[in-house]
């Protein structure tokens, strides 16, 4: 119901991209320390938004935003950060770096918790209710 | 949800690995006078069958091939006619820098662990009110 309005589905998307990149970042982290792993990372939440016409969320394939949710989110996916350098035993994960993504991650987590909280805050107002 | 949940089942195999690293650097430190001790390494691999399951495994235990160090000490029982006998080829500081590589992972597996759950509960508290 709430997701047709484009204030919910848009910080929907945002909150789900957030949890998808904490997963890739969590996953790099364990693996801070194994021979031959590449660092993957999804690409900021912006680069999924379709431009300026409409401001709202592209899905880039059938089933995206209201999809199946098995595993890592279908839509936002991983990629192999091939800027990292890699130490030499082949491994490419800077735990200083993955710190800064979760940072990011957590911020726009509660970030679009907040949108979300305020539109609700909005709509129970409408109906009358504080 | 369920994205979560992957991140904190990915962050525990992490943690349950680095531990088990830190366990094997306790041993080759108790084990540094022992004669004959080879030191334990573990290498890490990637768990499961698939290589997107995202988890990490303690690989196999191997033992350090290095020599082993020739120690002089003509009155001890298993020294040979020159008055050596082999000691464990640990190096105090090697095992020192390995745990505390060991420890700087697993404290950021930690906190990530702790973050994924911050914010499933910060998605929970949505629903109270």
């Amino acid at each position: 119901m709430l997701e047709e309005i484009d204030l919910f589905r848009l910080s929907h998307a945002m909150a789900r991209h957030a949890g998808a990149r904490q997963a890739v970042v969590a996953q790099n982290m364990a693996h801070a320390d194994t021979p031959g792993y590449a660092a993957r990372d999804i690409a900021p939440f912006s680069a999924y938004l379709g431009g300026t016409a409409g401001f709202a969320p592209r899905a880039t394939r059938p089933g995206h935003l209201n999809g199946s949710h098995a595993g890592i989110a279908p839509g936002f996916a991983p990629r192999i950060d091939r800027t990292a350098t890699r130490d030499p035993n082949g491994n490419s994960v800077a735990l200083e770096t993955e710190m800064l993504r979760a940072v990011e991650v957590r911020r726009q987590h509660n970030r679009a918790l907040a949108i979300w909280r305020s539109g609700l805050g909005v709509l129970r107002a409408a109906i009358g209710r504080n | 949800m369920s994205e979560f949940s992957n991140a904190l089942s990915v962050s525990s195999s992490g943690l349950r690995a680095q531990a088990q690293r830190l366990r094997h650097v306790a041993e080759n430190i108790a084990n540094a006078d022992t004669p004959g001790y080879r030191r334990k390494t573990v290498a890490f691999a990637a768990a499961g069958p698939g290589p997107e399951t995202g988890g990490v495994s303690p690989g196999p235990v191997r033992l350090d091939r290095g020599p082993l160090r020739e120690i002089y000490d003509p009155a001890h029982p298993l020294a040979d006619a020159t008055g050596h006998y082999k000691g464990s080829n640990v190096n105090l500081m090697i095992e020192m820098a390995d745990a505390r590589e060991a420890q700087r992972s697993y404290e950021a597996n930690l906190k990530m662990f702790s973050q994924a759950r911050e914010m499933s509960s910060g998605l929970m508290e949505l629903l109270r009110r």
